[in-house]
């Protein structure tokens, strides 16, 4: 643990010897892991295996009974809220967009809170996120009630870009989506990492997520995690990452890596 | 030129900034600092007069350090009226490209109704929604009389565990504070009986006044009305979570009738234990009326009993108590009904809940005054 690698000299977020217990159960156990700026990193794991936890631990939502975790050096949990809304963006699983706001209002919520902009120009940038996420503007004024589950996610996507995030946490973006759907909320978490630079954090049990579109994936097993690019972790001898990476699922979402390889 | 001091942190609780900075003059200006969502609102001020201006006119980026976004759409718009962006960085090369290649529409605007028209629109909808909500109670509370009456006819097809499980939750779980409210009820018609009747030198007839409104009319309605609070909200909110996570079609499709498993039981354990709390609570605002009768007439529980007898007789409690299963019936059909109304989303159960908490209430007052007038044509 003391000799680090120290190629990357300044990682955005580093989580440092985590420790989360519930009760007797030890969750993580002096789990840390660094997350390099302007990266795109997969968190995967089993069900139970602390995924949840591990991500409300790095967005300061959870204190860990052990250990810390620090944003640009600075300790999450110490961070004023407005600083860290304008730094972390997080997409919950479930959208989690209010419903008593329009979509266009859930956008402009955090705006309204921490920056002085008057309503008319929120009103303006909203619109734009809404089209950074590939929604059309009309969009704006439907209430998350009305929205199918692709839209919902892209909405979820906007409001979280609202203060123009530097770290992006995304909580299963593709889980209950079709395929057709789960593409294109992976082609826009690219796009958005290659021409915003933010960095982005997933949490899923999407292989072709993490095979596609994640440059490194961190496994949690054993209450710790192993982090290495997806080739490697193929030839890892875990019995349960060789099972997760080769099991019948996963030779699918090997194909389709291939082929988006290709072009 | 123009210097825009920082947003400092203390004073808006916004993080502290890098400030935006404007020099140089006439048709060039260059930007320096950092170009974001924070800066925005005083580089638009800074630079509002001069991107009015009509000749040829070049901003210089060289000097930013930092652009997001909404940054990156106001220099669109500056690009849109003529401004030549000069010395754009490579780092912000992509994102300007991204933002302005934006197909941006304004977000539409919300059809609004003029206020008086919305009134009328409301008044209307109200009215239809109260012929059907009424239509539908009534229907609700057929079919689950025919239900019950279903189940009490073939014994057999009685849930006793289902019933005793309610029972235990609508009845002695609600013990204490039906207890309770009844004692309370006593004490203000005592306090409020002594000081209406002591001008006419009666007060001695507060104890009158206590027991037999208490028995005839308070127990029974504090009770019903906590009832409807308690387990009317609790029938509803507890099938609106099943409908919402489907598990009243799962018992659809298992050929089992949510109306014989779900409201059965809850109308049958309420039917029972309504008169029972109904009857608890009489003693309980008898035990309240002989406290005050002591604290404020010197009337000692010994003498307040011997009373009793003389003032209230088994008609007074007859009264109270023949309504307690028929607000209990529809008290445990209402709530029912609401659950089983929820339509999938988490929001309708609260909706749901509270117009079954409502609606019993109501139902229940209503109830009570026909019974009044149905006993006063009787005679009892």
């Amino acid at each position: 643990m003391t000799t680090r690698t120290r190629a990357h000299a300044d990682p955005i977020l580093s989580a440092r010897d985590i420790v989360n217990r519930f009760g007797k159960q030890v969750v993580h156990d002096r789990l840390s892991l660094d997350i390099e700026r302007g990266e795109i990193i997969g968190i995967a794991g089993g069900s139970g295996s602390g995924k949840s936890v591990l991500l409300k631990t790095l967005v300061g939502l959870r204190q860990p009974n052990a250990g810390e975790v620090l944003l640009n050096g600075k300790a999450v949990q110490s961070m004023s809220a407005a600083d860290k809304a304008s730094q972390i963006g997080v997409l919950f699983q479930q959208g989690a967009l209010f419903s008593s706001l329009s979509v266009a209002q859930n956008i402009m919520l955090p705006m309204r809170e921490h920056t002085p902009l008057p309503e008319g120009e929120q009103e303006q940038i909203a619109a734009m996120k809404l089209a950074l996420a590939g929604l059309p503007a009309d969009a704006g004024i439907k209430f998350p009630s009305a929205l199918s589950g692709g839209m919902v996610k892209r909405a979820a996507f906007a409001r979280a870009l609202a203060l123009d995030p530097k770290i992006l946490f995304l909580d299963e973006p593709t889980s209950n989506l079709d395929p057709i759907a789960a593409s294109g909320i992976d082609a826009l978490i690219r796009s958005l990492n290659d021409s915003l630079g933010i960095t982005v954090v997933i949490v899923t049990h999407d292989l072709t997520t993490l095979f596609t579109i994640c440059g490194r994936i961190a496994v949690l097993v054993d209450r710790n995690v192993t982090v290495d690019t997806a080739d490697k972790l193929m030839k890892s001898t875990h019995p349960w990452i060789r099972e997760f990476f080769h099991g019948p699922r996963a030779d699918g979402a090997m194909k389709a890596r291939k082929t988006g390889h290709g072009n | 030129m123009a210097r825009v001091p920082a947003t400092k942190q203390e004073d808006s609780g916004v993080p502290a900034q890098a400030a935006i900075a404007v020099t140089g003059d006439g048709d060039r200006l260059a930007l320096a600092g950092a170009l974001d969502i924070v800066t925005l609102a005083e580089a638009r001020i800074a630079l509002k007069k001069w991107s009015k201006k009509g000749a040829s006119r070049s901003l210089d980026l060289a000097g930013l350090e930092r652009l997001d976004t909404p940054g990156a759409l106001f220099l669109c718009g500056l690009r849109d009226k003529g401004v030549e962006l000069a010395g754009i960085r490579d780092e912000h090369r992509a994102l300007l490209d991204l933002v302005c290649g934006l197909d941006l529409e304004p977000l539409p605007k919300v059809d609004s109704v003029p206020r008086w028209r919305q009134i009328v629109i409301e008044l209307g909808k109200g009215a239809h929604d109260a012929r059907h909500e009424a239509f539908d109670l009534f229907s609700f509370v057929g079919r689950a009389a025919t239900w019950t009456a279903g189940a009490l006819i073939h014994p057999s097809r009685l849930r006793p565990a289902s019933i005793s499980r309610h029972v235990s939750e609508t009845g002695i779980k609600a013990l204490p504070i039906v207890g309770l409210m009844a004692v309370m009820i006593a004490v203000v018609l005592g306090y409020q009986g002594v000081a209406q009747l002591r001008p006419f030198g009666g007060e001695d007839y507060t104890i009158n006044l206590v027991a037999v409104s208490v028995l005839r009319e308070m127990g029974v309605l504090i009770t019903a009305i906590m009832v409807a609070g308690r387990s009317g909200s609790a029938f509803a909110a507890e099938i609106g979570v099943m409908q919402t996570r489907e598990e009243v079609d799962a018992l659809k499709v298992m050929g089992i009738e949510p109306m014989h498993v779900l409201v059965v039981p809850r109308v049958i354990a309420l039917v029972i234990t309504l008169p029972l709390l109904a009857f608890f609570a009489d003693i309980m605002g008898l035990v309240g009326g002989a406290a005050i009768s002591q604290v404020l007439l010197n009337v000692s529980p010994t003498q307040y009993i011997a009373r009793l007898p003389s003032i209230v007789d088994g008609s007074d409690l007859f009264v109270g108590l023949f309504k307690a299963p028929v607000f209990a019936f529809f008290i445990a059909a209402i709530g029912c009904m609401h659950g089983l109304r929820v339509s999938g989303s988490a929001e309708s159960v609260g909706q749901e809940t509270t117009r079954a908490v409502v609606k019993s209430i109501f139902m229940v007052l209503v109830l009570d005054a026909a019974f009044s007038v149905l006993f006063e044509r009787l005679g009892i």
